[in-house]
């Protein structure tokens, strides 16, 4: 009896669980650029930080931000007005703030899916997936840019600003050829957990396709993790032997890992083929991808590696 | 590898066992670095006498060897502060994790970083001693001096566990950006990279060798109970000094690698099994066992991260076969008169509840629920100004269905507690201890992150499912206990610690997933719709005039076993029928609302301390407090930290087991002093 009971209600939860879920798999912001409907709205709110940044890049300043001040904090480039309000948690949003803001527009990620009739009756919403599994998320960023341009009605920037983006990564790559990028070993970009464990970034990770865009050789293995990381020990990182490793700022307890033997011991350490690069934002758009690029040209640039070619330059 | 230990030494010789111990761990030593380190039992010998020379021999001298001493250390002194916790109580399902004392050490860790993270740094164990300390006297407090040797003692113990628990969830909610480092480190991860934290253990765990060396006596007295103890001399100045020991150790542990469970309470317990009876060899051979348990999980933590490529944290493994152990433990242990053992209620009022009364809560409802959805803050423009109107129609679509939820998941939390303090005859009994809300989360949690699902899409029907599995579970383990009440909360307990490891192991992955699985653990009435606010209202209103209908039962069974089935009361099915009951009604606020703690347990008592004793007045009154509570709750997560929000079900928690804690103090001050 309870075994059928179970049953029943398992079989409930498939049909009112996933099938929503299928249909959800068209994606929406291609459809709404294809048949822009009347003026394109000026109030918008972006739930999601990679919608906050791709509204700042195209000239627009959002009306309110999810988490604005982490934001600010945490992605940092491009600059949010100070003026600019919070709209409440990025999981958790203040409906009744957004609904007395009167907005045009609400930019929303999956992680608000579930939220969305709610949301539909303050605004409009716009979900934007930004990160679909097995898709190169470097060329959906792009694409996304240019399309929410055309839904907000402002296509010329985004295409200049594409434009300005294509040229600042050649720029990087000139500086990075010079150096002799193109008989460098692979790039490795990874994070500190704690001093034992790291994340290591796959090809499916921003900035693993910053670095591929920048013309080096990168991981071919993708990551298990939608996010495009894997958790390892920090012994695992012997694995790295021949390559350069990278790794994100910030990390507290670096004194403490870094002068320890083991890390000493480790050979990419040994060689000087590993530097710190500076914080940015590794889950954006078009635009955080040339940042995180031209972080990760610094830190490289300063490995003895690349001053071993310099002459061939001066 | 401790099985097949357990299984060989009976048969052997007395004089054998040690011998055959050492082996063990020895052989458990070498897999374990072989595991970690990768050499071969053979060359590790070699290794061991040489200086490293390449990274294989670092990886042996810094990673493997401090890895594998320190499962040793903490296990060994785990294992030890569970055996004289143990011995002093007399009770067998005690240990450092069901009396609440890693969790309050986790707590003061989480307040150290986010408060004062230099003194974290510099002194990681005082903040760890401070909490576990706190939590101690909680628990003790809690179940009071006759309740030391039976099943009060647990219960206070999971409930000072959810409390702590859930502040420091809390904490971590609040700031999530100090708190991220933390996550690895709550899961209990052994992995190590230098001698540092081996060489900051080892001294700390002198207390150890005195424990060893003093406790066996004031032990051996103390079992010929305490006054009798007293009088052969033993003071109590040292009895409390042992305690602080137990405490000291587990709370260094806990600073040093996290939150490791069921090592304290498994090892005194295969000692005892193993044969060690006086005081000094339990002390001994729990330590021994301790380490040996230890680094046994580690090496299955070790062989799965390897075969799995992710890592898994030592602290899930020890919780994944220890739950099972806990529930194995407690049916051997419990007897049904301990079961039994327990006051009819913790708090005890003298007024009566009359009918002016009744006017007067039914209107303050009213009256909390009109300011709930009628007063608010609105942001004007980089100021806040609060607005006290009808809401337009807009606001007001919003508001409702939280409200609404608000109210009727507080009143059938509390009918939900009301049934089963009266069912299981404790006043410590509550829906959360029974591991419903933690089935439920752990059917979720695990859609979330093995099937790839995204967390929160086809939520409630998920808990609903993972509620009544846990149901069946409950009812097919108490089946044979006749629906037990010990037997049932000690299964709650031990399925809440598994979810709690699982917990710790999703957010140890360290997604942006983890924020979303901790939010949905807080509780939190966001994303209620109106349909199910609607339904859950409908629900709730059945199952309480089901609950309403069997009052005769309710003050049957209030007259004890004997009486009940004298008058002819089948007591089985009878609590079958109320265990089903007090199942519905939790699932189904759990699955809409996600886990609330302490609300069940803090309506009914509130309920008897105003006057309503009989089972109709307790229960109306207990839901119209509940309701009440869990209002004010949801109206003060909405404005306290505006605009971001506190979820309702965790300031719940926190209000009602504060005030819990806060009652029962006064009670038992105003009883004369204490004890």
């Amino acid at each position: 009896m309870m075994l059928r009971i179970l049953l029943c209600c398992f079989a409930v939860w498939l049909t009112g669980g996933w099938l929503p879920a299928m249909a959800a798999g068209l994606d929406e912001l291609e459809q709404a650029s294809r048949q822009p409907a009347g003026p394109p709205p000026q109030r918008i709110v972006a739930l999601s930080w990679e919608a906050a940044e791709n509204l700042l890049e195209l000239g627009l300043t959002p009306l309110a931000v999810a988490d604005a001040d982490d934001y600010r904090q945490w992605v940092v480039r491009p600059r949010l007005p100070a003026q600019v309000p919070s709209a409440g948690s990025r999981l958790e949003p203040n409906l009744e703030l957004l609904a007395s803001l009167k907005p045009q527009l609400i930019i929303i990620s999956p992680t608000l899916l579930p939220m969305r009739a709610s949301l539909q009756r303050i605004a409009p919403v716009l979900n934007i997936d930004a990160y679909q599994p097995g898709q190169d998320h470097a060329q959906a960023a792009e694409r996304i840019l240019l399309q929410l341009g055309r839904v907000l009605g402002r296509q010329p920037q985004a295409q200049q600003r594409l434009q300005q983006l294509e040229q600042g990564f050649a720029s990087l790559r000139r500086q990075l050829q010079a150096h002799g990028a193109a008989a460098w070993p692979t790039v490795q970009v990874i994070r500190f957990a704690n001093p034992s464990m790291v994340y290591v970034y796959g090809s499916n990770a921003m900035p693993v396709l910053a670095l591929r865009r920048l013309g080096l050789r990168t991981t071919g293995q993708p990551a298990p993790s939608v996010w495009g990381v894997s958790q390892q020990r920090v012994g695992q990182l012997l694995a790295l032997r021949q390559d350069i490793v990278l790794y994100q700022q910030p990390f507290a307890a670096a004194p403490q890992l870094f002068a320890s033997p083991l890390w000493q011991g480790l050979p990419f350490v040994r060689q000087q083929r590993f530097a710190a690069v500076a914080p940015a934002w590794s889950y954006g758009g078009a635009a955080s991808l040339l940042y995180l690029a031209q972080g990760m040209t610094t830190a490289l640039l300063q490995l003895p590696i690349a001053a071993a070619s310099r002459p061939a330059l001066r | 590898m401790s099985a097949v230990i357990t299984l060989l030494l009976p048969a052997t010789g007395r004089g054998w066992r040690y011998p055959l111990a050492l082996c063990g761990l020895l052989g458990l030593l070498s897999l374990h670095l072989w595991l970690d380190g990768g050499l071969p039992p053979a060359a590790q010998w070699a290794q061991l006498w040489q200086a490293p020379v390449d990274f294989n021999g670092l990886q042996f001298h810094y990673a493997a060897l401090p890895r594998a001493a320190m499962a040793l250390l903490v296990g060994a002194a785990l294992g030890l502060s569970g055996s004289v916790l143990q011995q002093l109580t007399g009770n067998r399902l005690v240990s450092p994790m069901t009396l609440g004392l890693s969790a309050g050490a986790w707590l003061g860790v989480v307040l150290a970083s986010i408060c004062l993270p230099g003194v974290l740094a510099l002194h990681p164990a005082w903040p760890a001693l401070g909490g576990a300390m706190l939590a101690l006297g909680l628990v003790l407090l809690l179940a009071g001096p006759q309740g030391l040797n039976g099943l009060p003692l647990v219960l206070g113990g999971m409930a000072v566990n959810l409390l702590l628990g859930a502040l420091a969830t809390a904490l971590v909610l609040l700031h999530d950006q100090y708190a991220r480092n933390l996550f690895v480190w709550g899961a209990g991860d052994l992995a190590q990279i230098d001698w540092q934290w081996t060489l900051w253990l080892l001294p700390r765990l002198s207390p150890a060798l005195l424990l060893l060396w003093l406790a066996p006596r004031p032990l051996s007295l103390l079992r010929l109970g305490l006054a009798a103890a007293r009088g052969r001399g033993v003071a109590v100045s040292s009895i409390l000094l042992l305690l602080l020991a137990a405490l000291w150790l587990s709370a260094v542990s806990v600073a040093a690698v996290g939150l490791i469970g069921f090592i304290g309470l498994v090892a005194p317990n295969l000692a005892s099994l193993l044969g060690a009876r006086q005081p000094r060899a339990q002390l001994a051979a729990s330590a021994v066992l301790g380490a040996l348990c230890l680094l046994g999980s580690d090496c299955l933590a070790l062989a799965f991260s390897q075969w799995a490529g992710d890592s898994l944290p030592s602290g899930a493994v020890t919780a994944l076969l220890g739950a099972p152990a806990l529930l194995w433990l407690a049916r051997r242990n419990l007897r049904p008169a301990q079961q039994a053992a327990a006051p009819s209620s913790v708090v005890a009022g003298q007024r009566r509840w009359g009918r002016g009364g009744w006017l007067l809560a039914v209107s303050l409802l009213v009256l909390l629920t009109l300011l709930s959805v009628c007063l608010s803050p609105m942001a004007d423009g980089g100021q806040l100004r609060w607005v006290l109107a009808w809401p337009e129609p807009l606001l007001w679509s919003l508001r409702w269905p939280r409200s609404l939820v608000a109210l009727s998941a507080g009143a059938g939390l509390a009918l939900a507690g009301v049934l089963l303090q009266r069912l299981l005859r404790n006043p410590l009994a509550s829906p959360d201890l029974l591991g419903l809300s933690a089935g439920g989360s752990l059917a979720l949690l695990l859609a979330s992150s093995w099937l790839g699902q995204p967390l929160l899409q086809g939520g409630p029907l998920l808990v609903l499912a993972g509620s009544l599995l846990v149901l069946g579970l409950l009812l097919w383990l108490g089946r044979r206990h006749g629906y037990a009440a010990g037997m049932m909360a000690l299964s709650g307990i031990a399925l809440a610690a598994l979810l709690d490891a699982l917990v710790q192991v999703v957010l140890a992955k360290g997604t942006a997933d983890s924020f979303a699985v901790l939010g949905w653990l807080a509780g939190s009435s966001y994303r209620v719709s109106g349909a199910q606010a609607l339904w859950l209202s409908l629900a709730v209103l059945v199952l309480g005039m089901t609950a309403l209908a069997a009052q005769r039962v309710l003050a049957l069974l209030a007259t004890g076993d004997g009486v009940a089935q004298g008058r002819g009361l089948m007591l089985e099915r009878v609590r079958l029928g109320l265990l089903l009951l007090v199942a519905l009604l939790t699932a189904v606020v759990t699955a809409v609302l996600g886990p609330v703690a302490f609300l069940g347990l803090l309506a009914p008592h509130i309920a008897a301390l105003l006057g309503a004793r009989r089972p109709v007045a307790q229960l109306l009154l207990a839901a119209l407090l509940g309701a009440a509570l869990l209002l004010l709750a949801d109206w003060l997560g909405r404005v306290l930290i505006y605009p971001r929000q506190l979820p309702l079900g965790m300031l719940a928690s926190v209000l009602c087991g504060g005030y819990f804690l806060l009652l029962l103090c006064w009670q038992r001050l105003r009883r004369g002093g204490g004890r």
